[in-house]
């Protein structure tokens, strides 16, 4: 089946499911899917029950669209997503973000748990994406271009958009939660990082390290949505001070961070102006 | 003969067939400077699209086809666009043109492309003459059986664009009065252009210039025993240097801006090559 079939597919099944237009996408990291218990007048679409979608394989990811009203605006909320180290290919990864687009979607709010390697960082801080650096190696782009969606080479100098980062971090300092800014960078996984890795990564410029987000900005920018990027730093992986991490530790104090990420996401969904245009 | 030996002498006996004298230094041209093709005299065009085995260019700027003839002279293989691996092929097919000019006697390769500058000295309209390179686009077209027709196993990669050469070309841009950089080009998959941060991660890294291409060809040009030199046209500032987005279409207009300086730099290196 041709990969532009299957977007088709999946965006006919939940288009005729959805009751209106979705405003505001919301990809949910690894232990931060209850964001979607606040959402009223649910409509839940199982990746499992649409047709020619990928479904999540990883422990703590639910595997579904969650449809409905947060804080006034019309949601769509990934609850579960597709790595790339499950095996899928960057197309599969990034076939959600392609059909949010199509349902009409401007607005991708991405969310993940990462490793902190800014020294001023704790475990359970927040940190707004302000940039990302791709060192998984592919890229969701390569192949015939989907001119529908995007040109062939899109400029990537504001992936994260600059008016949104400055709102969250109003809405932040508003609630008095602390965020840091830093830059994303991903890597392949699903092994954590060595050492001798994550020194590479300091060097070259990077505040946090995870294995999503990238390749859905990527694809987000091509078909020109406006992004927001929130990490929640579940581990410190500086090297000197590094100790073996377990995924049950990274899901543990993604837990503890919640709270605060539900409400820093609610409020920035409150006060952000929905881009019509988009 | 393997599969791929095979595709590569069927690409030959096609080609041999259709010209009539034996080519000696390959030119493979890059976004915005197949113009240089249009110099050749006693043009012999074969288009891509003919030649058994090969994949076909689809990028707009790019035309897809061998020209086959003469400047100053001296007998080249003109690549008129070339295959990016950003497009969908993989290493293999990206590089197959390097091997077939390898088979058909040519030892000796130009290559040329469009970057962005990264180093800050650099600006747009700038050429640079490639003195190495970083190969960050996670792929390696050598992957696989080795092709013991075209080298060995483990490539030296010490001097993969010929200091003999660079010498040459820095003493002909000087005659020229062409003022030309030399720095280290990296290769990134592409098609979407870097983020400022990973920008500043190849600068710390000592690249000076970053493209979508080359590389793969000079890893299998060098492994195939050529001698390379490679030229880069500085379109624009990399992603972050300047407070502004890129465009292919300034990349293409850049190009168009030096197509002079840079025909006339190339058409000297081949006649004192």
């Amino acid at each position: 089946m041709r990969y532009t079939d299957r977007i088709n597919s999946a965006y006919e099944y939940i288009s005729k499911i959805l009751p209106c237009k979705p405003q505001i996408g919301i990809v949910l990291g690894t232990g931060l899917g209850n964001l979607a218990d606040h959402i009223e007048n649910k409509v839940i679409i199982d990746y499992s029950s649409m047709p020619d979608f990928p479904v999540s394989t990883v422990e703590g990811h639910a595997g579904r669209f969650i449809f409905g009203d947060l804080e006034g605006k019309k949601v769509l909320v990934m609850q579960g997503r597709f790595h790339y180290y499950e095996g899928y290919s960057m197309k599969e990864v990034t076939l959600p973000i392609r059909v949010m687009r199509k349902l009409g979607i401007g607005m991708l709010i991405l969310s993940n748990a990462c490793g902190g390697l800014n020294k001023a960082f704790s475990a359970g801080d927040i940190m707004i994406i302000k940039d990302h650096i791709n060192l998984i190696g592919d890229n969701p782009l390569i192949g015939e271009n989907l001119s529908e969606f995007g040109p062939r080479f899109p400029d990537m100098s504001q992936t994260y958009d600059h008016e949104l980062i400055e709102l969250c971090k109003k809405v932040a300092s508003k609630l008095n939660i602390k965020v840091h800014e830093g830059v994303y960078t991903a890597v392949s996984g699903p092994n954590y990082e060595t050492k001798a890795e994550l020194n590479m990564l300091i060097i070259a410029g990077s505040d946090a390290v995870g294995m999503s987000t990238v390749p859905e900005a990527i694809v987000a920018r091509h078909c020109g949505m406006r992004i927001l990027g929130l990490s929640c730093i579940t581990d410190m992986a500086i090297p000197d001070t590094l100790v073996p991490l377990s995924h049950e530790e990274v899901v543990r104090v993604a837990e503890m961070a919640k709270p605060k990420f539900v409400s820093l996401v609610k409020e920035f969904i409150k006060e952000v102006n929905i881009d019509e245009s988009l | 003969m393997n599969e791929l030996n095979k595709k590569i002498s069927e690409a030959q006996l096609f080609i041999e067939n259709n010209i009539s004298e034996k080519p000696e230094i390959g030119l493979i041209l890059g976004s915005g400077l197949g113009v240089l093709g249009d110099k050749a005299e006693k043009q012999n065009i074969i288009e891509y699209a003919n030649i058994p085995n090969f994949p076909v260019s689809t990028i707009e700027g790019h035309k897809g086809r061998f020209i086959f003839g003469e400047i100053s002279g001296r007998k080249v293989a003109i690549m008129q666009g070339r295959f990016h691996y950003y497009e969908g092929y993989d290493m293999k097919e990206v590089v197959f043109p390097v091997w077939v000019m390898r088979s058909l006697g040519i030892d000796k390769l130009i290559v040329t492309n469009a970057a962005g500058g990264i180093n800050t000295y650099y600006k747009p309209g700038d050429l640079m003459l490639i003195k190495d390179h970083i190969n960050f686009m996670g792929k390696n077209p050598l992957i696989g059986p080795n092709l013991s027709s075209m080298g060995t196993r483990f490539p030296d990669m010490s001097n993969a664009y010929s200091n003999r050469l660079r010498d040459l070309i820095k003493k002909i841009s000087y005659k020229l009065n062409i003022s030309i950089r030399e720095g280290v080009y990296a290769s990134m998959t592409g098609p979407a252009y870097e983020t400022p941060a990973e920008i500043k991660m190849l600068r710390i890294m000592g690249a000076d210039a970053v493209g979508m291409s080359t590389v793969p060809e000079v890893i299998a040009a060098n492994h195939a025993g050529m001698e390379i030199a490679g030229i880069s046209c500085i379109t624009n500032m990399a992603a972050g240097v300047l407070d502004k987005p890129l465009s292919h279409d300034e990349v293409i207009r850049t190009a168009d801006e030096v197509k002079d300086k840079f025909i006339k730099l190339v058409i000297s290196i081949i006649s004192e090559i």
